[in-house]
């Protein structure tokens, strides 16, 4: 039941009429139902292994809580992320480690694989169990007594499958202290659902055409006009597909009175990589920095333990992203190009962005890097990564991809970001006049109407994840 | 003053409403996008027909019109230029169908007052099915879309039997747009071109019809075994051509569900009820259907074409009428006339419908 659906839209409305129809303390098991039925509409089986999860963790939290011996606490933590971390690397790392060891043994590279289906959104819910018990070990949490509170908080079907990555005290605050939204939330959370909608639907599966069709064989559409036209169509893809979820995510929780951070901050307007991962899957950057960088020790330890750090922090990202060598590619190098702005411009990479005369200059070639990254990330085998960079780079000349009409909505839509940045125009969109809210979210309906590929409901790209 | 929270929502879910509305009514329940809309499309023909019938300057109504798909043979321009009583015109389009055609004269005959008859062809009084049911056809909402109302929603859905047909059907007729999505994609890549494209066509489509001659091939030197199911192609046709004439004239066995029928008993009615008591004479005729005469089949008598027949003001011309002409010399593919072929048929028609429907009087 992808979001993209008018299956999902029937579910959702059935959702919120249930959900505000109920008696208050029955919402929760409302939600926890809803989540579950969702969850099971996609591969039944797998919801056994949700709820293990979810038992294990939230078994281990109160098992810490309760403790204060460091060795019973410790062993406690080591189960849940043993249980969490053995499950993500067998789902989605075994085949990748059996392949490489067949290729090592010079096996056939199927020789010691298996057929595994990934469970949906194991990276995700995974990362936000691990960082709950971890809280809970750090006595910055304290342990959830409810299962059924619990359970909620790890299987809420807005953000399951693609997040974004709630931490446990963002999601029990508005739990707890849950008030009916105002209306300026329900006005923020139906834009958002609309904005969502039709950044998917309007901008991301329509450069996907494009992307897919470049990617599927690189080799038929040779040149460098060609390769950045499908590289960039991918950028854009993987942007408004992305992004697009997280709003609807963000925007039906609202709708449901919870509040989910934000997970991107117009992230192709960044001045730098540094700036970049500011504004990019914000959440995952900020589980990576609070689990992950800053216990390998941050920046407190030297410059050359930073940028060691800073490569181990962003080698893993990548890695969690997909078990493909393209993967940690990508990865590392995001790593090396945070690590070199460290190393030249110091803390000065932590500014955010300034709009000065050489912002334009800034903004284009951080992009430009962003983009090149991104063909290790979207290129099926290594071979064509490589292949695709030596067309952008060596070979003059070749087809231009992307049609004059979405080069035209990718401009206004930079137009947008640059409105947003200076001027929120979200935000006086919803608390302006009806008409001007009424007029948006129909022009925002009306393109994906008359503009949203709608020939089949294409799956998120970050549900593979 | 604050409005309350509640009316604040819904006053702005009405406005999204009702500025959707709006858009979707001024771009395409307007007619405004259907005069810009690829004219080399399904959409496309149908509206170049329709406006080029409704501009047709008609002295009087001495007019014959002519309905039909691909296999209607008429050529206007033959009838006309040997001089005659009545004025003929035709809006038969390739792949259209009787449910088409029905709206398709709804258009351009408001009043039902604008013709002395109208022609509407048959392939086969008995009525065959097809491999699928008519009624299903989605491709006729993509013929119509421009002329569709919402005033249609109480009945053009629900001519379809399926239920996601139905659905799809009334969403589309509600929400244009979902139907002209892909032809607005690629107005939107080149938009001065299209405007210009469709004015073009506008201006000037109805002249090339109107000396359109039809193709000079033929199929001179084929041989048909009927009960063989073979075919002896002549020279000079091509293996593919060959397959094509093959697999036109022995199609794989038909259905037999009634499904033809049922379809044409429907639209044929809906014809014949909308020029009822008009003066409007509706004269059907078998066109002829293959470059050597089928075998005789026994006639049904329960076909739609047969049982409209004693309807006031309705004409069935005897099947056989037109049996001369299915002549390979006068065909260029199994199903289609050729430019003598159609020119034939056009001198032919004429002298058919001029004995039903006489000498006009003086103030018609």
């Amino acid at each position: 039941m992808l979001f993209n659906t008018p299956r999902f839209f029937a579910f959702l409305a059935i959702v919120l009429i249930l959900f505000y129809s109920a008696p208050r303390s029955w919402r929760k098991y409302i939600l926890l139902a809803a989540s579950y039925f969702f969850y099971m509409s996609f591969i039944p089986k797998f919801i056994l292994l949700l709820i293990s999860l979810t038992a294990i963790d939230y078994t281990a939290a109160r098992w810490i809580a309760r403790t204060e011996a460091p060795h019973s606490r410790r062993i406690a933590l080591v189960v849940s992320l043993a249980a969490n971390l053995g499950l993500l690397g067998f789902f989605k790392y075994y085949n990748f480690f059996a392949a490489n060891l067949a290729h090592l043994f010079h096996e056939p590279r199927g020789a010691f694989a298996l057929s595994i289906i990934l469970p949906l959104g194991i990276s995700f819910h995974t990362f936000q169990s691990m960082s709950y018990v971890i809280d809970v070990y750090r006595k910055e949490q304290e342990p959830i007594t409810n299962p059924i509170d619990y359970a909620l908080f790890i299987a809420f079907f807005p953000q399951l499958v693609a997040g974004p990555i709630v931490r446990a005290r963002e999601f029990f605050g508005d739990l707890y202290h849950w008030q009916r939204p105002s209306s300026d939330d329900v006005l923020r959370g139906l834009l958002l659902l609309f904005l969502g909608l039709a950044k998917k639907m309007v901008m991301a599966d329509q450069f996907a055409q494009i992307a897919n069709a470049y990617f599927r064989d690189v080799i038929k559409e040779p040149g460098t006009v060609a390769a950045w036209s499908g590289v960039i169509a991918f950028g854009i893809q993987i942007y408004f597909d992305f992004s697009g979820y997280t709003d609807m995510a963000i925007g039906m929780a609202k709708l449901l009175g919870f509040h989910f951070p934000i997970n991107f901050r117009r992230p192709y307007l960044a001045s730098s990589i540094t700036d970049f991962w500011h504004r990019w899957h914000i959440s995952l950057s900020r589980w990576l920095r609070d689990y992950l960088y800053i216990p390998l020790g941050g920046n407190r330890r030297g410059r050359f333990r930073t940028y060691c750090n800073l490569m181990l922090t962003m080698l893993l990202g990548g890695l969690w992203h997909g078990a493909s060598w393209n993967f940690v590619v990508w990865g590392g190098y995001h790593g090396a190009l945070l690590s070199f702005e460290r190393m030249f411009r110091g803390k000065e990479s932590e500014q955010p962005t300034r709009w000065t005369v050489l912002y334009p200059i800034k903004a284009v070639s951080t992009f430009g890097l962003v983009m090149i990254g991104w063909v290790f990330f979207r290129a099926t085998t290594f071979h064509d990564s490589w292949y695709v960079l030596h067309q952008m780079f060596f070979v003059p000349e070749g087809r231009l991809l992307i049609p004059l009409w979405q080069i035209e909505l990718a401009a206004m839509t930079l137009l947008l970001a640059l409105f947003e940045e200076k001027k929120d125009w979200f935000e006086k969109v919803t608390l302006g006049p009806a008409w001007a809210y009424g007029a948006v979210c129909a022009i925002l309906l009306l393109a994906v109407e008359l503009i949203g590929f709608t020939e089949t409901a294409v799956p998120f790209v970050y549900f593979q994840f | 003053m604050h409005e309350p929270a509640v009316r604040r929502v819904w006053t702005r879910i009405l406005e999204t409403i009702l500025f959707f509305a709006a858009f979707e009514g001024a771009l395409f329940h307007s007619g405004l996008y259907s005069s810009i809309v690829e004219p080399v499309s399904t959409t496309g023909f149908m509206e170049l027909q329709l406006r080029n019938e409704i501009r047709r300057p008609k002295a009087n109504r001495n007019q014959v019109l002519a309905v039909g798909d691909s296999r209607m043979p008429l050529l206007p321009r033959v009838v006309n230029e040997a001089g005659g009583d009545y004025t003929f015109a035709t809006m038969a389009l390739g792949g259209t169908s009787p449910r088409t055609w029905y709206y398709a004269l709804r258009a351009v005959d408001p009043h039902a007052n604008n013709y002395a008859a109208i022609v509407i062809p048959s392939a086969d009084y008995n009525e065959p099915d097809y491999f699928d049911d008519p009624s299903e056809r989605e491709a006729d909402l993509h013929y119509l879309i421009g002329r569709l109302g919402l005033h249609d929603l109480g009945e053009f859905p629900w001519t379809y039997h399926e239920k996601k047909a139905q659905g799809t059907i009334f969403l589309g007729m509600i929400l244009k747009g979902t139907i002209y999505k892909r032809d607005f994609v690629e107005f939107l890549d080149h938009p001065i071109d299209r405007i210009a494209k469709a004015q073009y066509y506008g201006h000037d489509s109805a002249g090339w019809y109107y000396v359109y001659g039809g193709s000079d091939k033929n199929l001179t030197g084929l041989q048909i075994d009927w009960k063989q199911r073979t075919i002896q192609a002549p020279d000079g046709i091509t293996p593919s051509e060959r397959n094509q004439i093959q697999a036109m004239l022995f199609p794989p066995k038909r259905p037999g569900k009634g499904w033809e029928t049922a379809y044409l008993r429907y639209w044929y009615g809906r014809i014949v009820d909308y020029y009822r008591g008009s003066g409007t004479k509706l004269i059907f005729i078998r066109v002829p259907r293959a470059p050597l005469p089928p075998p005789d089949e026994p006639a049904k008598l329960d076909s739609a074409v047969r049982q409209i027949a004693s309807q006031p003001n309705v004409v069935v011309l005897n099947e056989s009428l037109f049996n001369a002409l299915e002549r390979p010399e006068l065909f260029w593919d199994a199903w289609h006339m050729n430019r003598a072929g159609m020119e034939q048929f056009s001198r032919d028609l004429a002298t058919a419908v001029g004995r039903v429907l006489g000498t006009p009087g003086p103030k018609s």
